[in-house]
């Protein structure tokens, strides 16, 4: 198998199998949602399809008994009753081996054991009763045993028996391999037909090879819906490599630092004898650069925005699996899938989603007896929800659990040595349950082999962190917890270029940088108290960073590494004692007591955990 | 006598048995390129059927017999490489 191909499968796969699952566990609830009953079956019915196209003869099969299964249901025969909790787990399973083929490219050695299991769950669960009253055509597949003619059956005229005949198909149920030895008295066929006659006359009819024999029900009318039904699913969407939209960000984002070369440009022009006129429409030109690179900047930004909801897709099922690890029961709501957010977000969210879902069910959801005692419900509730709050999407994890317990924390925190005593009476509720989140918290408690994975709420914090956000608990003893995660939609990466001065490091926006160079401290020449340096005709002021910042440096004398940069409409010089690197970051305004710090334009989280500054340099000349 | 061979020719007549299907067999191991004529033919056993299906026996003629005109000649020939 091609990996785009497999590649393109597993996204698939896991939308359909996150879709399946949805509808289902709602039939459980409500088995009459016939929208919903044809939404899941279109979902399992494609998924079977893309399943054709690999050699995965064990999820084939186990997902052609459930697509089955559902298309009695559509007909109307059966309540379901029994049937779904199977289908669910079949739509689990086949998610459980979508994960396995994304890990080695093949199914585990014991698929095809597992597959026969659900597929014998799946019909003993959907098991016609006796009294069905049957309408719509009847296929046969009538595979009779190898000993068929010795015992005496004639399956041809066992199968002209059955009444309202209308197709019939005869085939070899294995190869017959060299002709020089056939047989004739061993039967080695399979005999599939189509009648129109009711299901109980059919039965009749096949009564005594009925071990041999298998009954579905053929739906021409309905196979046309399916069609028509999957067409109109289809938005006029195409799937592109994230690498190249990356790309494409990147070079927009280069494009943004050309274009800023131009104005500098302008001025020398502007200078020169005769130059007006040339800068003048040089100047045009780049307003209108200036407005294309912001348009494309913008559209590339949207372009990567995706919906949350195969994210959000892919944890009903992990839900029901620690419940289940944990003895736990809980009903799972998800909202807002529809929302569109950065993909580097929707990328990133999956690891700190899971370990707070996963954390709300073994330290939130109580055990049923205790939720009895307590006076709830013995399923817990978990509900996963995200929504719009201006630029930012906020998510929700809510449980209605136990909540936390201000007072164990702070108890926990101190015998852990994550805090002094003293200072942890000092904080507030608040405070003491936000301790949750620090290093070391929660990977010590959380023994139970469900949230204990090494990560800890505090990995949480960091990962949401980087990517633009920010995490906080709210929790009601008794009533339950909620984690809400608030992050940036457009997570437009901004180009930072980071800067040393002594030991502290300062991010600059690229934006705002002209050019870096170093400058021999003999050009360097005193002004009106200050310092210049020449550079191709112009004068330019020198400033040292540190100074303007409040910095120790450790300048050595000699040559000047210096930032070239826009301030207004004058260029500066930025003396810094190294130029470190440029990234891309997220770069999230200040919040809090640092809200009207002057000269900081925000900041941003290192890979290590720090804090970085980026400064706003027109604040910082004086 | 329900099955005879004249020439290329196989001859099923009346209701063909379990127990023709061996002679049947045996004539279509000696010569592969042979037609089968059902235009008298009553029934066909299955295991008939089955070794008309396994040496791609070529079918010709159309019986009277409902079931077997209707459904079990037509299901012979759609497994029949042309």
């Amino acid at each position: 198998m091609t990996d785009e191909l497999l590649e393109a499968f597993l996204i698939e796969g896991r939308e359909l199998t996150a879709q399946a699952a949805d509808d289902l566990v709602a039939l459980a609830r409500a088995p009459g949602d016939k929208a919903r009953l044809d939404r899941c079956f279109r979902a399992v019915h494609t998924l079977k399809g893309s399943v054709g196209l690999f050699d995965l003869p064990a999820m084939g099969r186990v997902l052609h008994v459930a697509e089955d299964q559902l298309e009695r249901l559509r007909r109307g025969e059966g309540d379901g009753q029994g049937l779904f909790e199977p289908l669910i787990e079949v739509v689990d399973q086949v998610d459980r081996w979508l994960d396995a083929l994304e890990r080695s490219e093949a199914l585990p050695p014991d698929a095809a054991e597992v597959s026969q299991r659900l597929i014998d769950r799946l019909t003993s669960a959907g098991a016609p009763s006796s009294v069905v009253q049957q309408t719509g055509e009847i296929a046969i597949h009538y595979a009779p045993r190898a000993d068929a003619y010795f015992a005496g059956d004639d399956p041809m005229a066992i199968i002209a028996g059955v009444p309202g005949l209308r197709d019939l198909k005869v085939s070899p149920r294995e190869p017959f391999g060299d002709l020089a030895r056939y047989d004739p008295f061993t039967c080695n066929l399979v005999i599939e037909a189509v009648s129109t006659a009711a299901r109980t006359d059919v039965e009749a009819a096949l009564r005594w090879v009925k071990d041999q024999v298998e009954l579905s029900i053929v739906a021409p009318v309905a196979a046309g819906a399916v069609e028509n039904g999957e067409a109109e699913g289809f938005g006029r969407t195409i799937r592109v490599e994230a690498g190249r939209i990356d790309r494409l960000a990147d070079l927009t984002g280069e494009l943004v630092i050309a274009k800023n070369g131009l104005s500098d440009l302008a001025s020398q022009i502007e200078g020169l004898a005769d130059g007006r006129a040339i800068a003048q429409a040089l100047r045009a030109q780049q307003a209108r650069i200036d407005r294309l690179v912001g348009d494309l900047h913008g559209t590339v930004s949207k372009v990567r925005l995706t919906p949350l909801a195969p994210l959000f897709g892919r944890f009903p099922r992990l839900v029901r699996e620690t419940a289940r690890a944990l003895g736990k029961s809980a009903d799972f709501e998800i909202d807002g899938g529809e929302i569109e957010v950065d993909k580097a977000v929707v990328d990133g969210l999956f690891e700190p989603l899971l370990h707070v879902l996963r954390n709300a069910l073994d330290h939130g959801v109580e055990a049923p007896e205790a939720r009895r005692a307590a006076g709830k419900s013995e399923t817990g509730s978990l509900r996963l929800s995200a929504r719009t709050v201006g630029e930012q999407v906020l998510i929700e994890v809510a449980d209605d659990g136990a909540g936390i317990d201000p007072a164990r924390i702070r108890d926990l925190a101190v015998a852990r040595d994550l805090i002094a005593p003293s200072a942890a009476q000092a904080l507030d509720d608040r405070g003491a349950v936000d301790l949750i989140f620090l290093p070391g918290f929660s990977t010590a408690s959380s023994v139970s082999e469900v949230s204990g994975r090494g990560v800890g709420m505090d990995a949480v914090r960091t990962t949401v962190g980087r990517l633009g956000g920010r995490v906080e608990i709210v929790s009601r003893a008794g009533q339950g917890s909620t984690i809400r995660i608030l992050l940036p939609i457009s997570m437009v990466l901004t180009k930072v270029m980071v800067v040393a001065c002594g030991d502290e490091r300062y991010g600059l926006t690229l934006d705002d940088v002209v050019e870096t160079t170093r400058v021999p401290a003999d050009r360097i020449v005193p002004i009106r108290g200050g310092h210049a340096f020449q550079q191709r005709e112009q004068v330019i002021p020198l400033v040292r960073l540190a100074n303007l910042v409040g910095a120790e440096s450790h300048a050595r004398g000699g040559a000047e590494r210096v930032v070239v940069a826009r301030v207004g409409d004058e260029v500066v010089g930025f003396a810094v004692d190294a130029i470190v690197e440029r990234m891309d970051a997220a770069v999230r305004p200040m919040s809090g007591l640092l809200a009207g710090a002057r000269g900081v334009v925000g900041s941003t989280l290192l890979a290590n955990g720090a804090v970085l500054m980026i400064l706003d340099l027109q604040e910082l000349i004086p | 006598m329900s099955i005879s061979a004249v020439g290329d020719v196989i001859y099923l007549q009346g209701p063909c048995r379990v127990e023709d299907a061996e002679t049947l067999v045996a004539l279509l191991q000696k010569s592969r390129k042979v037609t089968l004529d059902v235009s008298t033919c009553e029934s066909l056993h299955a295991a008939v059927v089955q070794a008309i299906l396994a040496f791609e026996g070529q079918i010709v003629g159309a019986p009277t017999n409902g079931f077997l005109g209707e459904f079990v000649v037509p299901a012979l020939g759609r497994t029949i490489q042309p």
